[in-house]
């Protein structure tokens, strides 16, 4: 788009500019800049006074100073990213303080500004605020490891590419091998920090003492067998992401210390008397509800509202069924592309019928993993339905669930069953089942059984 | 003494710059007053907004002598707290804006 083009659309539909100050002549100089440039300019000359006026005025872009008596920027900011945690909000500050630039970048601010600003610097970073996901890298980054078609997944991808660009910490919540790893890299690699380390950690596969050493590092001779000093994970990602995988799993203990680097971006090794500055983005994902844990006090709460400032769910695979054919697409042209002295593979029509109904609980990875069996194993081109049955019961993914996801699967198979000899009868069905029509109604609905499904279609026709 | 220094403002600000430059006069009286009382906490505040406002209006020296006096009141430097209102107070009286792209 060109600048004419830019500024023409602008004028057509001016995004809203909430400009906040409590100096009166920044706040006229900003404005006078900002209505040149096209925006819809509104002022406060307080955080109370903005916080009033944004629920009416919905601005599109927030600029506020961050130092004001009443509500400072960085409360302003915190206020208004819990009504929206995507709003882009531009921080400006006459003192250059590094630990405050980089709060405000952490809490999810799209620019820090010094005073005396530049007028083409203001403009500049506001636009890029407005338009962050038409940046070319943040496309490129989400279109090489997500393929969907779904409505849930762009969604989803949407809310990510806006919080790229910044160092808003984000957590991601979604049922293990969902590919919640491969959103926190697509999120890196998407960000400024892509130059830089990201580092993955799984927070549930060491024990307490040697995850706090893992983490935060520990001198020679903190405890025995600290042989070396090991510099630890938050000092490696300096300057680029840190993702902690299963965070839930995390031990209490660890969550203290983990919340005081969140809180003052200082890391202090384990059998150390200095803290270093770090400088990391963190992103967070757990397969667990979080929210019950909390409530459980097996996670604190005060961690959980500072890793979960902007909140990502990826869907399961089940709940995207439609994004099956273009996966089973791309991973095996992906195959092809690994192995191509071998023969193309595809899947018989009754076999893709099959894939396309099948529970999933082990979501993408274990498609991928059945994928990966299937080229390997199958004698012929067309890979036959059978093949695809024992792929899916062999795969550990499926054979070793939860309690709580076996439950869940027996449940629903029962249900399905019970329905199936009712056809769709839902008052037989319950009496079968000993339980009332309302609960039975609600079993239904928790687990997405449509009673229209089964009745006979004789009937209905 | 007489002599005008001229400044060149962007023509979109010309409708605030008497309003700005009447509030820096004010600020002017603010610093005197409180330097005489030695309410050094005011001469630092007012030094941090005019090195915050100046520049950005097109007035660099603003910027400069707000930075200065900023300076000078966290070092308790009262002579050079002096000469900088002085300063200020002086160039108000000579600028002359012209205003031009």
């Amino acid at each position: 788009m060109t600048e004419q083009q830019a500024s023409e659309q602008q004028q057509a539909n001016p995004a809203t500019v909430l400009l906040v100050d409590d100096d009166d002549d920044i706040l006229s100089l900003l404005s006078v800049w900002l209505d040149k440039a096209g925006y819809d300019v509104q002022t406060a000359t307080s955080g109370r006074e903005a916080l009033k006026q944004f629920d009416l005025l919905r601005p599109q872009l927030v600029i506020t100073d961050l130092f004001m008596d009443d509500l400072d920027g960085m409360a302003l900011l915190t206020r208004v990213h819990q009504a929206n945690p995507l709003l882009p909000v531009i921080m400006l500050s006459g003192k250059a303080q590094i630990p405050d630039a980089i709060k405000a970048t952490h809490l999810g601010s799209a620019a820090f500004l010094t005073k005396p600003v530049q007028r083409q610097e203001l403009l500049d970073q506001a636009s890029r605020a407005l338009n962050r996901a038409a940046d070319p890298y943040i496309d490129a980054a989400f279109s090489q490891g997500l393929i969907y078609k779904s409505s849930q997944m762009a969604e989803l991808v949407e809310h990510a590419k806006l919080v790229a660009d910044s160092d808003i910490t984000v957590f991601i919540q979604g049922e293990t091998g969902t590919g919640k790893e491969v959103l926190a890299r697509a999120i890196h690699d998407a960000s400024p920090r892509r130059e830089q380390p990201f580092i993955p950690i799984n927070c549930g596969a060491f024990p307490e003492q040697l995850l706090e050493s893992e983490l935060f590092g520990h001198e020679k001779g903190a405890f025995t067998g600290a042989n070396s000093r090991h510099e630890g994970l938050f000092l490696a990602a300096n300057g680029g992401t840190l993702f902690l995988d299963e965070v839930g799993d995390m031990p209490l203990q660890l969550q203290v210390k983990l919340l005081r680097v969140l809180q003052d971006f200082q890391v202090r090794p384990v059998g150390s008397t200095r803290n270093y500055p770090v400088d990391v983005r963190v992103i967070s994902a757990t397969h667990r509800n979080l929210a019950q844990a909390v409530k459980a006090g097996e996670f604190r709460e005060d961690l959980y509202y500072r890793l979960n400032v902007v909140p990502l769910k990826i869907p399961s695979l089940a709940e995207r069924r439609e994004d099956i054919s273009v996966l089973i697409d791309h991973l095996l042209q992906a195959h092809q592309r690994r192995y191509p002295n071998r023969t193309r593979r595809y899947f018989a029509p009754e076999a893709l019928d099959y894939l396309a109904t099948a529970p999933w609980p082990g979501n993408v990875r274990q498609l991928i993993n059945m994928i990966e069996q299937c080229c390997t194993l199958s004698r012929t081109e067309a890979i036959p339905l059978s093949l695809v049955q024992r792929a899916l019961q062999d795969d550990p993914a499926s054979r070793i669930q939860t309690l709580k996801e076996a439950k869940d699967t027996f449940e629903r198979n029962y249900l399905l069953s019970v329905m199936r000899i009712c056809t769709g009868n839902v008052a037989n069905a319950a009496r079968i089942a000993g339980r009332n029509r309302t609960e039975f109604y609600k079993l239904l609905g928790q687990h997405d059984i449509d009673p229209a499904q089964f009745r006979d279609r004789n009937n209905d026709d | 003494m007489s002599q005008t220094i001229r400044v060149s403002v962007d023509p979109d600000l010309e409708a605030l710059i008497p309003g700005f430059l009447q509030n820096r006069h004010t600020d002017v009286v603010k610093l005197q007053d409180a330097l005489a009382a030695g309410d050094l906490a005011t001469v630092q505040s007012i030094g941090h907004m005019l090195k915050g406002v100046g520049g950005g209006y097109g007035f660099v020296r603003i910027t400069e002598l707000g930075a200065g006096l900023e300076a000078a009141a966290r070092d308790n430097d009262r002579d050079a707290m002096d000469r900088q209102i002085s300063e200020l107070a002086q160039y108000l009286a000579q600028v002359e804006v012209i205003y031009e792209e």
